[in-house]
C-alpha cells in the first residue's frame, strides 16, 4: 500500500445489525451524490465509495495517513448508532472486507449475485460525483474482478444466488407447487422483476404486479405475462393473494395491517405468506399480529434459512477465500509499485538525461546512429533491470502466506 | 410353526424401531448415500416380514388371522406402515416417516407384548363378514391415524415457521400443502372404509346378536363420533372457514379420540372381546 495514505472502510451489516437498524441507515441510489459530496468535505478524505445494499451500508474513504477519519466518518453517516453495531477496517483489513463483500462471501445469502450489480452502480455514482481518485477507483475495480472471479470458479455463487430466489423456495416450503397460487409483487424494480422472474419460472398459477406508477408496472407486467395495478388496488389485490412480496425502494412501512383483511385470512384454506424484500422493511411488523394464517417474513429471516443451509458449501467458501487472498497479495504488490511511480518518473527522467549527458561528452554533434541506438538501448535495459528489481521488492512487501494468516485472524475477528 | 411366529412376533418391534431410528436421522440431517436408501429398505423388509407374520398365523390356524384383538392392533400396525410406505413412494416424502413409524412402532410393540404368539382358531376367523369388519376397520384406523399423524406434522411446520426456525423441520418435513394433502386423504381413505367396517360391523352384530351391543354403547358412539369427525375433516376444504390448520388441529385431535376409541375396544369390558 502506498504508505502515504490510509484507507479506512466505516459500515453497518447484517453481521452487526437486525434488519429494523439497517434500514434507519440505508443510502438510496438518488442519495449517494449528496452523500459522496457531503462525506468529501470532511477533512482528511481525498476519495470516497458508498455502498449501500439490503445487507449493508458502508463506506470506503482515502486519506493522508496520520490523519483519524473514522470517527467523523461514523458521526455523518451512522449518527446515534451504538458502536458495537459499527464495524472500522483499516488498510489491509479494508481490502480484505471490499474483496470479501465483492465476492458474496459476506452477503447473507453467501455468494448471491446482486452484489456485483450493486458495486457497479456504487461505482458509477462515485464516478459521477467525482469522488474516486487513483486508489479506489483500482480498489473497486479489482473487488469486481475479484467478485467475478470467485463466482467463475468457485461453486460459491452456483445457481444465481439472490433473496428473491430464497423467498420463492419459502414460498414453495409453504406451498409446494405454485401452479395454483396466485403471487401479487409490490414494486416493479429490480427485485420485483427478478422475483417474478423466479415465480414465473417454478410456474406460478397467477401473477399480478402492483407498483406506485402504473406505467412502470405495465411495462413489467407485459413482458413477464402478469397483471398491473396501481396502489390503490393494494387491499383487494393482497385479498385473493396466497404469496405477497414487498419489494419496494425507499418507503417505510406503507403496508400495514388496515390492507389486510382479517377475517379472510382467518378464513382461507392455506396460509397467506408475505416477503418483504424491502429496504427500508415496507411491510408494517402488524401484519404477523394478524392471526396464525399469516406468516411474514423480512430480509433477515430469509438469511436465517440460508444460513441454516450453509455448511455443504464449506468446500466452495475455502477455495474462494483462496482466490480473496491470491488477488489480495496481487492488489497490493501493485499499489505498492505504483507508490513508488515518482520515483519510477525520476528514475527514467535520470537515466535519459544521463544518456543524453554521455551521448554529448562522447561522440557530440558527430553522433553515428548505431552509437545513438547503442545508447538507448543500453539506458532501456539498465532502467529495466532497475524497476524488475522495484517490482520484486514490491511483490514480496507481504507474502501470500502472511497474507494468509492475516486474513484468517480477520475471519476469526469477525 | 409357533417358533418362526414368536421369533417373528420379537423381531417386528425391533424392526419398526429400527425403520423410525434410520428415518429420524435422515430426518436429523444425516441424508447420506447409505442411510437414504438403507431406511427404505429395512422398512420395505419389515413390512414383508410382518405380512409373513400374518401368513404364518393363517396358515397354523387355516383362518383370518386376525381373529383376536392383539393381532388386529399388529394389523392396524402393519396397515399404518404399509399405507405410509405407499404415500411416501406416491408423494416423493419422507419426511413424516419417523413420527409415523414411531406410531406403528408402539401398536406393535404392545401387541407383540400383551398378545399371543400361539394363535387359536376362533369363530370369527371364518366369517367373512368379521373379517371384512376387521380388515377395513384396521386399514380405516391406520389411514385415520395417518391423517392425524399428518394433521399434527402441519401445526408443527406452521408453528416452526410462523417463529421463523428453519431447521430440520422446516428443512425435511414435505410441504404445508403436501402435509394438508395427506392429512385430507388419508382422512378420506379411512372415512370410506369406515363407513363400509362400521356398517358390515354393526350389521354382524344385529345377525349374531353380540351381548352387550347397541348404539348408546361407548365403543359404538365413540367409533360413530370418529366416522363423522374424519368425515368432517375429509371434506374440510369444501367447508368455508375450516382450512387446513383447523382441519389439522381436528386430525390430531382425532388421532387422541382413535387411540382411546382402541382402548375401549381393547378394555376387558368390551363387547369386542367376545370376538
Amino acid at each position: 500500500m502506498d504508505p502515504r495514505t490510509t484507507l479506512t472502510l466505516v459500515g453497518v451489516s447484517h453481521r452487526t445489525a437486525a434488519v429494523g437498524v439497517r434500514e434507519r441507515y440505508v443510502v438510496n441510489q438518488e442519495d449517494l451524490a449528496a452523500c459522496l459530496s457531503s462525506l468529501q468535505q470532511i477533512d482528511g478524505v481525498a476519495e470516497a465509495f458508498v455502498l449501500s445494499t439490503c445487507n449493508r451500508t458502508e463506506v470506503l474513504v482515502v486519506g493522508p495517513r496520520g490523519v483519524e477519519v473514522s470517527t467523523r466518518l461514523k458521526a455523518q453517516l451512522f449518527r446515534n448508532l451504538p458502536n458495537d453495531h459499527i464495524y472500522s477496517y483499516e488498510d489491509t483489513a479494508a481490502v480484505i472486507h471490499a474483496f470479501r463483500v465483492a465476492s458474496g462471501l459476506d452477503s447473507m445469502i453467501v455468494g448471491e449475485s446482486e452484489i456485483l450489480a450493486q458495486i457497479k452502480r456504487s461505482i458509477d455514482a462515485a464516478e459521477s460525483a467525482k469522488a474516486l481518485g487513483s486508489t479506489l477507483r483500482a480498489l473497486v475495480q479489482q473487488a469486481l474482478r475479484v467478485g467475478k472471479r470467485v463466482r467463475t470458479e468457485t461453486e460459491v455463487g452456483q445457481g444465481t444466488l439472490s433473496v428473491a430466489r430464497v423467498a420463492i423456495d419459502v414460498a414453495q416450503r409453504a406451498f409446494g407447487s405454485l401452479r395454483d397460487e396466485r403471487a401479487l409483487v409490490i414494486g416493479a424494480g429490480e427485485t420485483g422483476v427478478l422475483t417474478a422472474k423466479h415465480l414465473k419460472e417454478r410456474g406460478i398459477g397467477a401473477l399480478a404486479f402492483a407498483n406506485r406508477t402504473l406505467e412502470r408496472a405495465r411495462v413489467v407486467a407485459a413482458e413477464l405475462g402478469a397483471s398491473a395495478h396501481g396502489l390503490d388496488e393494494l387491499k383487494d389485490l393482497i385479498r385473493q393473494a396466497d404469496l405477497v412480496v414487498a419489494c419496494i425502494e425507499g418507503q417505510t412501512s406503507s403496508i400495514d395491517a388496515t390492507v389486510f383483511d382479517k377475517r379472510a385470512i382467518a378464513r382461507r384454506d392455506k396460509p397467506l405468506l408475505v416477503i418483504d424484500l424491502s429496504m427500508p422493511r415496507a411491510v408494517s411488523v402488524d401484519v404477523a399480529k394478524l392471526g396464525a394464517n399469516v406468516l411474514v417474513y423480512d430480509l433477515d429471516d430469509l438469511g436465517r434459512v440460508v444460513s441454516e443451509n450453509e455448511s455443504g458449501r464449506k468446500r466452495a467458501i475455502e477455495t474462494a477465500d483462496a482466490i480473496v487472498v491470491a488477488e489480495l497479495h496481487k492488489f497490493l504488490s501493485l499499489r505498492t509499485y505504483a507508490a513508488f511511480s515518482p520515483a519510477i518518473a525520476v528514475l527514467r527522467e535520470r537515466f535519459e538525461k544521463t544518456r543524453e549527458d554521455v551521448l554529448d561528452a562522447v561522440a557530440g554533434a558527430r553522433s553515428d546512429p548505431r552509437d545513438v541506438q547503442l545508447a538507448h538501448e543500453l539506458a532501456r535495459r539498465l532502467l529495466d533491470v532497475a524497476l524488475d528489481q522495484m517490482k520484486d521488492s514490491a511483490r514480496h512487501t507481504s507474502s501470500e502466506e502472511v497474507l494468509d494468516r492475516e486474513y484468517h485472524r480477520f475471519l476469526e475477528n469477525q | 410353526m409357533t417358533q418362526a411366529i414368536q421369533a417373528l412376533g420379537v423381531a417386528l418391534p425391533v424392526l419398526y424401531a429400527l425403520s423410525a431410528l434410520f428415518h429420524g436421522v435422515v430426518f436429523a440431517g444425516e441424508r447420506s448415500t447409505k442411510i437414504d436408501p438403507l431406511r427404505r429398505n429395512v422398512l420395505n423388509a419389515t413390512i414383508a416380514i410382518h405380512f409373513a407374520y400374518f401368513a404364518a398365523r393363517a396358515v397354523e390356524i387355516e383362518q383370518f388371522p386376525a381373529n383376536d384383538l392383539w393381532t388386529t392392533v399388529s394389523f392396524i400396525a402393519f396397515s399404518t406402515a404399509l399405507l405410509y410406505a405407499v404415500i411416501a413412494r406416491v408423494t416423493g416424502h419422507s419426511g413424516s416417516g419417523g413420527v409415523a413409524l414411531g406410531l406403528v412402532f408402539v401398536l406393535q410393540f404392545l401387541s407383540s407384548s400383551f398378545g399371543s404368539f400361539t394363535p387359536v382358531m376362533r369363530a370369527a376367523g371364518m366369517n367373512p363378514w368379521a373379517i371384512t369388519h376387521v380388515s377395513l376397520s384396521a386399514v380405516a384406523a391406520a389411514a385415520l391415524a395417518l391423517s392425524g399423524v399428518h394433521g399434527a406434522l402441519y401445526l408443527l411446520l406452521l408453528r416452526e415457521m410462523r417463529r421463523r426456525r428453519f431447521g430440520a423441520w422446516f428443512d425435511h418435513l414435505p410441504d404445508l400443502d403436501m402435509l394438508a394433502k395427506m392429512m385430507r386423504r388419508s382422512a378420506l381413505f379411512g372415512f370410506i372404509g369406515l363407513t363400509i367396517g362400521l356398517n358390515v360391523g354393526i350389521g354382524l352384530a344385529h345377525a349374531e346378536k353380540v351381548p352387550g351391543f347397541n348404539y348408546t354403547h361407548p365403543e359404538v358412539l365413540m367409533s360413530l363420533l370418529l366416522w363423522l369427525h374424519f368425515g368432517v375433516i375429509a371434506f374440510s376444504e369444501k367447508i368455508r372457514g375450516f382450512g387446513a390448520r383447523r382441519a389439522s388441529y381436528a386430525a390430531a385431535g382425532g388421532l387422541v379420540a382413535l387411540l382411546l376409541s382402541l382402548l375401549l375396544v381393547l378394555w376387558p369390558n368390551s363387547f369386542h372381546s367376545g370376538l
